[in-house]
């Protein structure tokens, strides 16, 4: 079915010298760690690594920064949550050398770290709870994936395990569930259910999860070869081809079931004693609806072109691969459930099934449970359809066929697939899994140091977190960046021993203070002589504010939570109104992430588009964000939280009052003058906000407004 | 470096190097670039007003976009051929399109409209558009269009940002960005919608990998058409600017030992332009500034025109303040979408949309607006020669018609021509980058040279094609 192909492989043009060199495809190294003369700035390795390059240019780097401002920066980093009052009190108070060590510890243990640092996954994931499109539909159990991401980080999954999951863990761990729900990341392309063009629909989500495969585990920008030759980089044409082979034969798959093969054998024994009770109610059912079912049906098929329509009406046994992928496309248009097509019900057969359902309702005491699903993603067939190299990346203009392969300038050959003995799947992608997990991929293993590196300090030692190419940037720190992939590998993909080993570091704990000197040989700190400060991401910043409010909900995991919108803000496909209200009140990562719509907080603070991934948000300062932060009632509401959790009784004095917000806020008491100043500003302020609580309300409301709340200093 | 990017590239200085590549790897080197220039200045502010590339013809535009797809062939492009083989099959020579609800093999309708020849120029005009049809000479009919999408979503994002996939610039994020705002009190590009929402939704009007600062602003309906722009209930102006010289303190003080840090300084500035926002703001859309004549002038005297009729009033108050990109929909989700019935879907949304339009067009010429405001009317698409459900028609990306105004450009003419029963744009067609590239270069700024760094590659709003209208140009 698919048109006539046009010519034969041509003569790929010759990898340059230049290409072969390309740092980041050369093998991992272990480099020596280089001696320093700063010997007492070193803490760990990293050090050693920093230092070597800041001597290199007689550069200074910063003295460590006060214990507060350390706190408040790795607990932010780390969890996304400020600390306590009393976790400042721990820190502060304890004197021993392992006090910071300690501070670290305990914070990747907390279950907040995966809460965090999941959602940095979820960009380059680009999850969302919905289709996008028109329909923009609800995805239904997609939430179990960033679950899944959470349980990851916070049981620090071996890195390498985490990926073999996300490409191919029906093949690699089929009895194993989580690993289903982890297929989740390639179903997480924006998708419409009914178009038209089913060939040109397919093709453009093989084309998503191309790029994103390659930007996320590669690091690599794929999509640029879809149409020719990559311009810059050593990504052939047919390469992009060869990746996209693996994914030929994948489809979704939303109805697999999250159980044992026991609680499944209960639930088939159950459902069979159900259906036996139910036999005669259910034919009826059926019966009424067969007409429509099968106007709805006819509707569909003929909208379809020819070729679309045969796949619909081949039998089983004779359809081809592309003609079995075009028919699970087709499907959802042609084969509704009993419920869509009884909402079409009109007259007497939707009273009598009305009648009926009724009637079914009353044997529900003896109806099992229904099943936890996935949304997943799982190969058709053992038998995968042909790729082609497409032309200038059109799909009704293929080209000489390809294998499924690896990029040309690290193996040439096809790849190795073994098809699992006996079962329905091509092995395909638990091919490019284990290549990709291999710790001899140049790749991987380095792109997600890197990435660590980028959300500790703002920017990686490469500052393109998934651009390693020659339009990328070159790392600031070669051999560092060597020297911590090769130990991550050897601490079996570990990421908290990184953090850890990041955290301890002195490059870390230094101040965010300037230096002229500094900053003239080096004003974008990539040789990082200072910590970088920076604003908060919106979701962080609303988790903040919940936190030192006191109102946080610290729930976890589950559907998402649909907080109330502002006034004016519609979305298609709806947004539900939480039953218990303390859902508004969860962490972000636990918002529903409608695609056309982003949570307008969010948005205002450049929560990334979910259309692609994305390695690095972007950080704007706008007027619109100063508008939410000021006029947002949920902002004001948690101001007046704040403002009583402060003591805002008439009891208590103002500067004692003053005092507890800063605490809460700041994480720090505040100076003399400081004092002194919020207390004129209550005192003058009193007689326009109407009274003495108002005014403290307000005063709370501008701490969470400020700059010292929103930035990581 | 620089010989490094492929796709298009012309540099004319380091700043405008990384100002154009906004904010990918040259984010960071542009606050190093603050750093370095402009100590305690500020980092580049991005809404900052920006020189265009050249003399522009236009400062802002107005699109009104009929959301649905209006039928050319019903409105601008008379197809007398389509009379003749009314109720016959289309002649396999057209070539049979798949279409979006598989009517190609439905027979052909001719469309039943009244049509006359107007003004100086004599374009053709139907029944359907009366009021329009006295400003023909005012207009440039490009009856050539083409778009790649078979359904709305894609098409309306195709429209809006040059791709039927969402996820890049519309195309008021890319004036913003290439140009910044002229009035900062305001935003720079705004969307007015009907009652509905727009297929795809705020998709269309978003920033896609540009910063969300040049996303479109959506105005809401009510009377507060800018998110969180009234101040909580029960808190004064006076109330709010005590607060803000709090805050201001609390900064202040902060930022004393990080006067390196020019973003801690953006922000307290973006407090500061918030707060005249609100002042500002509301008096923008406050039509009752507006005489009775003027709001007759767009119909809005009418209980099924004023809806429209105001949103086209308020362009031209967002216009005259110095908005560049207002972009309003007649029809929000869908409306112009007559699979069936399209006597009675298009007399209706003709109708409300006739007259608001006429007033739109009469109002700017009569204050002197026209000649440096572009307006640009079209859907998604048209439809099909071929009939649906009987009376109705499915959708056309192969050929349809939009039409400009305004901006200086050669009005009173046709451009292009589609075949004989209007399925597909023949002579001089007009891809979708097309009418792009030539809204852009209007605006003053070129298309090829309009980039952003994403990925890897310098992408820019005609994605790999646009070319101008070169008819408009006299």
């Amino acid at each position: 079915m698919a048109a006539s192909t046009t010519g034969t492989e041509p003569k790929q043009k010759e990898f340059t010298a230049m290409q072969r060199r390309w740092w980041a495809f050369q093998p991992v190294t272990k480099p020596a760690v280089p001696v320093v003369t700063r010997k007492h700035l070193v803490a760990n390795e990293i050090d050693a690594f920093v230092q070597s390059k800041l001597e290199a240019k007689a550069l200074p780097s910063n003295p460590r920064a006060d214990k507060v401002t350390l706190l408040r920066r790795v607990s932010l980093d780390l969890t996304g949550l400020p600390p306590t009052p009393e976790d400042v009190q721990a820190f502060v108070s304890d004197n021993s050398p392992e006090a910071w060590a300690k501070v670290v510890d305990r914070l990747l243990a907390s279950k907040h770290y995966g809460e965090r640092w999941a959602r940095h996954w979820l960009d380059l994931a680009r999850y969302a709870d919905s289709d996008g499109f028109k329909a923009d539909d609800t995805r239904p159990n997609i939430w179990r994936y960033r679950d899944y991401v959470i349980q990851s980080f916070n049981e620090d999954k071996p890195y390498d395990r985490f990926i073999k999951e996300q490409i191919a863990g029906d093949e690699l761990y089929p009895n194993d569930p989580q690993a289903l729900v982890a297929t989740g990341f390639n179903r997480h392309f924006p998708d419409e259910y009914n178009a038209r063009n089913l060939m040109q629909r397919r093709q453009e989500l093989m084309f998503d999860i191309t790029d994103v495969v390659g930007s996320t585990f590669m690091g690599l920008t794929m999509g640029c070869a879809k149409c020719h030759d990559h311009k810059f980089d050593a990504i052939l044409h047919k390469d992009y081809y060869r990746l996209q082979a693996f994914f030929a034969n994948t489809r979704i798959e939303d109805g697999a079931a999250l159980v044992s093969a026991t609680e499944r054998a209960a639930y088939e024994k159950q459902l069979a004693i159900w259906e036996e009770k139910t036999k005669p109610v259910r034919d009826e059912m059926a019966k009424v609806l067969a007409p429509m079912r099968q106007t709805m049906w006819k509707d569909g098929f003929d909208k379809f072109p020819p070729e679309i329509q045969e796949s619909i009406t081949t039998a089983a046994d004779k359809r081809t691969p592309i003609q079995w992928h075009m028919y699970y496309k087709a499907k959802p248009q042609i084969e509704y459930s009993d419920v869509d097509v009884a909402k079409k019900l009109k007259g007497d057969a939707a009273k009598r099934y009305k009648e009926l359902q009724a009637e079914l309702a009353k044997f529900n005491d003896s109806k099992p449970a229904d099943l936890p699903l996935a949304q997943s993603m799982v190969d058709n067939a053992s038998e995968s359809p042909k790729t082609h190299v497409l032309a200038v990346g059109n799909y009704a203009v293929p080209q000489y066929e390809v294998e499924p392969g690896f990029l040309s300038i690290l193996d040439p050959a096809p790849a190795k697939i073994v098809k699992p003995a006996g079962s329905h799947t091509s092995g395909r992608r638990s091919a490019l899994a284990n290549w990709l997990a291999d710790p001899k991929n140049p790749l991987t293993a380095r792109v997600m140091v890197n990435r660590v590196w980028h959300y500790h300090f703002g920017r990686g030692l490469s500052g393109t977190p998934s651009d390693f190419g020659v339009m990328g940037e070159r790392p600031s720190h070669p051999e560092l960046l060597d020297y911590l992939t090769a130990t991550f590998i050897e601490n079996g993909w570990s990421l908290k021993k990184l953090h850890r080993a990041i955290l301890l570091s002195n490059a870390y704990q230094q101040s965010s203070d300037y230096n002229a000197e500094a900053a003239k040989t080096d004003p974008e700190n990539k040789l990082v002589w200072r910590f970088t400060r920076r604003r908060l991401e919106g979701e962080t910043i609303r988790d903040a504010m919940l936190a030192v409010s006191g109102t946080l909900n610290g729930k976890m995991g589950g559907p998402g939570v649909y907080p109330p919108l502002p006034p004016g803000v519609i979305t298609r496909g709806g947004w539900k109104k939480d039953e218990d209200t303390s859902e508004a009140s969860r962490r972000s990562v636990y918002i529903f992430v409608r695609r056309n719509t982003r949570y307008p907080m969010f948005e205002a603070f450049d929560m990334p588009d979910t259309h692609e991934s994305c390695a690095r948000r972007n950080n704007t300062v706008t007027a619109g964000q100063a508008l939410d932060l000021l006029n947002n009632e949920l902002v004001l509401d948690w101001s007046r939280a704040l403002a009583k959790r402060a003591g805002n009784d008439a009891g208590m004095s103002a500067e004692s009052r003053v005092e507890r917000a800063y605490r809460l806020v700041y994480s720090r008491a505040p100076k003399a003058e400081e004092t002194a100043a919020a207390v004129a500003f209550l005192q003058r302020h009193q007689p326009v906000a109407g009274s003495e609580q108002a005014a403290f309300v307000d005063l709370c409301h501008m701490l969470l407004n400020s700059n010292e709340f929103v930035y990581m200093n | 470096m620089l010989h490094k990017l492929g796709h298009h590239w012309n540099v004319r200085s380091r700043r405008e190097f990384f100002t154009q590549a906004g904010s990918g790897l040259a984010a960071l080197a542009l606050g190093a670039l603050a750093a370095e220039e402009a100590k305690g200045a500020g980092k580049a502010d991005p809404m900052a007003s920006k020189p265009p590339h050249h003399e522009p013809r236009a400062k802002s535009v107005i699109w009104l976009f009929m959301e649905g797809g209006p039928s050319h062939i019903d409105l601008f492009d008379p197809k007398p051929a389509l009379d003749k083989l009314h109720g016959k099959p289309m002649p396999e020579s057209f070539g049979r399109p798949i279409t979006a609800m598989g009517t190609a093999n439905n027979t052909l309708m001719a469309a039943p409209r009244k049509w006359k020849q107007y003004g100086k120029s004599g374009l053709w005009v139907s029944d359907w558009y009366p009021h329009i049809a006295e400003h023909v000479d005012d207009l440039a009919v490009i009856r050539s269009c083409q778009a790649d999408g078979l359904n709305h979503v894609g098409s309306v994002c195709q429209m809006n940002t040059g791709d039927i996939l969402a996820g890049r610039p519309s195309m008021g994020a890319w004036v913003t960005y290439g140009l910044g705002a002229a009035n900062r009190n305001l935003p720079t590009f705004v969307v007015l919608l009907d009652d509905k929402e727009v297929i795809g939704g705020p998709k269309n009007w978003s920033s896609g990998f540009l910063p969300a600062t040049f996303q479109g602003t959506q105005f809401r309906t009510g009377d507060t058409p800018i998110l969180h722009l009234k101040n909580p209930k029960g808190v004064s102006r006076e109330q709010q600017r005590s607060k803000l010289d709090f805050l201001k303190e609390l900064n202040e003080r902060w930022a004393v030992d990080k006067q390196d840090d020019s973003d801690l300084d953006a922000r307290v500035r973006s407090y500061e332009l918030a707060y005249q926002m609100q002042a500002t703001g509301p008096e923008a859309v406050d039509l009752t500034k507006e005489s009775e004549a003027t709001r007759k002038l767009y119909g809005m005297d009418d209980p099924d025109l004023e809806s429209f009729g105001r949103n086209c009033l308020m362009a031209r108050r967002l216009v005259e303040r110095g908005v560049r990109f207002v972009e309003l929909y007649c029809g929000s989700g869908s409306g112009w979408d007559a699979h069936n019935n399209i006597e009675g879907n298009h007399s209706k949304w003709c109708r409300v949309s006739d007259k608001p339009i006429a007033g739109l067009l009469a109002d700017l010429k009569a204050r002197g607006l026209l000649k440096d405001t572009l307006v640009v009317w079209g859907g998604e698409f048209g439809r099909t020669p071929f009939n649906e459900k009987g009376d109705g028609r499915d959708h056309n990306p192969w050929g349809f018609t939009i039409f400009m105004a305004g901006a200086g450009i050669k009005t009173g003419q046709t451009v292009g021509t589609t075949d004989e029963i209007g399925l597909r744009a023949v002579e001089a067609p007009y891809h979708v980058h097309d009418i792009h590239a030539t809204i852009l270069h209007l605006l003053g700024l070129n298309h090829t040279r309009l980039t952003h760094l994403h990925n890897g590659r310098a992408e820019r709003p005609t994605i790999n094609g646009g070319k101008l209208i070169k008819e408009l140009f006299v």
